[in-house]
């Protein structure tokens, strides 16, 4: 019993960070259709948040709670200077955010420099759970990850704004005919994805190297758990977060990490074969 | 119809553009020549993607996969296998291109006859050179990890040794003459029609009896070995593989390559090449780090300011230019 439980933390721990990393990733597409390649660099930005706020002397908490705004910010400001501008076409879209994803990596290592930034998560120790011992951090990760999740679930099927994005999902037309302007859901839409992105960052820095190219990684998993568990829909991403998060997890204890990737590609591949519109379409 | 008539101004262009090449060899000699090599290998590399993104309309982030593919093919059947050298470029040559091809015909497999079209099959093949990427520095017994592999001997088939510099730029100038009039000329007849039928509307060619995921995968495959040919023909000019050969920067620097040469048009591709290698030289040598913001700024502005293209902007900007003029008169 014991020997399973750090499989079991370990695999949450993927599992639940990328179900916050892929849940903004998952409205943008699902609400615009857009491509955002630049969504790991927002992990990156919230990252560098944690690290500039420890550099002036702040807290591990103070970033969590400034890394969502900064990210909610830039989002913002992006969309209405770019993304807006590419909705209509995926293919610009892919280019277009591609491109802000480069120049945001180098103005990010120009700054910062390119060896790995030093910071420091809270609880530093392990825990004994059930016989065996786990870092408390990676607890922490698990819980705070899924509380994110519960929340955003929350946000979608109790407020005003998740009625509106819902309905936009839906229906983007259909929506502004009752009177939900689609300039303004998909403005706020974007920045909330990009500060969930951000907030995914804090949490992560602690436990990977940070690089202005660490966002690269999760971009690849998480696009994977949209398309396999399905766009749009906050059931896809819970059910693709928990295939390709568990399945990664269960490979690498079998072979290299890279050849876990690999597999999991080609499994996901495979899955779109038999599955075009993923595990849960919208 | 358009496409039509501008096919024979393309073949001059194409004819033009080898010509001139072809005088490199007397006007210049070592480093030079083998820069123009490798710069040649790299327009083969961007017709490959051209082939299929220009001729079908979809993107492949995937490329330098394939590249990659036959560059490491290469590299690790001359060097490691200890096959005769007399053979050891045409067994690589086979190995890396055969790669590629399998490669390409599991993942476009799956993914077109699945039905996966446009931002998604984008998408996969991004995943599919990050993945490739970390094959390629984790797997460090075969693959050499983050240094690559050196050793790589010169191309050497049928008794000749390609090493000097005027001998490996003939070879490179035939195998990229070969490729580009054969597609051209493939391109130009029926197949191309029926591709630019599918590109316009699947379901309509698909009604009109072509078997159009077929079509498809065969493209796509076929471009993917072309890239394959350029990366192991690449290995053998440079002598070593490195990581970056297999990355998502080369994947994004080829579509850059043919963004500029005007997509579809394939010997735009080989021209947007050659004036965007040298361009990064020139902004390199200024700052390793302005490049990627280079290449970031390039993509949005060639979606903001001139999504047709660039040659479409320059015709349509000179147009508008001569008929201000016109005007006046």
């Amino acid at each position: 019993m014991a020997d399973y439980i750090p499989f079991v933390l370990n695999a949450l721990t993927l599992i639940s960070i990328l179900m916050v990393v892929s849940m903004g990733l998952a409205i943008i597409f699902g609400l615009m259709n857009v491509i955002n390649l630049a969504h790991g660099e927002f992990i990156t930005i919230g990252a560098f948040t944690l690290v500039a706020v420890q550099a002036a002397g702040g807290s591990f908490w103070l970033a969590l709670l400034i890394a969502p705004m900064v990210g909610f910010v830039i989002g913002l400001v992006l969309e209405r200077l770019l993304i807006a501008r590419v909705y209509a076409d995926p293919l610009h879209a892919i280019l277009a955010t591609w491109g802000l994803s480069l120049i945001i990596q180098q103005v990010l290592q120009l700054v910062f420099g390119a060896a790995p930034q030093p910071v420091t998560g809270p609880f530093p120790g392990s825990v004994d759970l059930f016989g065996a011992s786990y870092p408390a951090y990676r607890l922490f990760l698990i819980a705070v990850s899924l509380a994110i999740f519960a929340a955003t679930v929350i946000l979608f099927r109790k407020t005003r704004f998740g009625l509106d994005l819902r309905a936009s999902i839906q229906s983007s037309e259909m929506a502004s005919v009752m009177g939900i302007d689609p300039a303004r859901i998909n403005a706020r839409a974007f920045a909330f994805g990009a500060a969930l992105a951000a907030l995914a960052g804090v949490l992560l820095a602690p436990l990977t190297s940070v690089t202005a190219y660490m966002g690269v990684n999760y971009l690849a998993r998480s696009f994977f758990v949209v398309l396999v568990g399905g766009a749009g829909s906050v059931g896809g991403v819970a059910a693709g977060s928990g295939l390709i998060g568990g399945l990664e997890t269960f490979l690498s204890y079998q072979i290299p990490a890279t050849m876990a990737q690999a597999l999991v590609l080609i499994m996901a591949v495979v899955i779109l074969r038999f599955r075009p519109k993923g595990i849960v379409p919208a | 119809m358009t496409q039509a008539l501008s096919l024979r101004p393309a073949t001059k262009i194409a004819i033009a553009v080898v010509a001139a090449l072809a005088l490199m060899p007397f006007v210049s000699e070592g480093y030079v020549l083998s820069n123009w090599r490798d710069v040649m290998l790299l327009a083969l590399f961007a017709l490959s993607l051209d082939l299929f993104w220009g001729k079908t309309g979809i993107l492949s982030f995937g490329h330098a996969t394939f590249f990659g593919l036959g560059a490491y093919g290469m590299a690790i059947t001359t060097t490691r296998f200890g096959i005769d050298p007399a053979w050891a470029s045409l067994a690589g040559l086979g190995f890396g291109v055969g790669l590629a091809v399998l490669v390409a015909a599991l993942v476009g497999y799956f993914m077109i006859y699945g039905g996966v079209r446009g931002a998604y099959f984008t998408i996969v093949t991004l995943a599919m050179t990050i993945v490739a990427n970390n094959i390629a520095i984790g797997w460090s017994s075969v693959t050499g990890g983050d240094s690559g592999l050196i050793g790589v001997p010169p191309f050497q088939a049928f008794g000749v040794t390609f090493s000097s510099p005027v001998m490996s730029f003939w070879l490179v100038l035939c195998i990229l003459a070969l490729c580009l009039f054969g597609t051209t000329r493939v391109m130009n007849g029926r197949t191309g029609l029926v591709l630019t039928a599918i590109r316009d509307s699947e379901v309509k060619a698909e009604t009109l009896g072509y078997r159009t995921p077929l079509i498809l995968l065969a493209t796509f495959v076929a471009s993917a070995a072309m890239a394959a040919l350029a990366g192991a023909i690449y290995a053998t000019g440079t002598g070593f593989v490195a990581p970056d050969m297999i990355a998502l920067l080369l994947s994004t620097e080829v579509i850059i390559w043919v963004a500029v040469g005007g997509s579809g048009s394939l010997i735009g591709a080989v021209i947007g090449t050659v004036v965007v290698w040298h361009l990064q030289q020139k902004i390199s040598s200024i700052s390793i780090a302005a490049w990627p913001i280079a290449i970031g700024s390039f993509f949005i502005l060639l979606v903001l300011v001139f999504p047709k293209g660039l040659p479409d902007f320059a015709l349509s900007l000179w147009r508008r230019f001569k008929s201000g003029k016109g005007g006046q008169a």
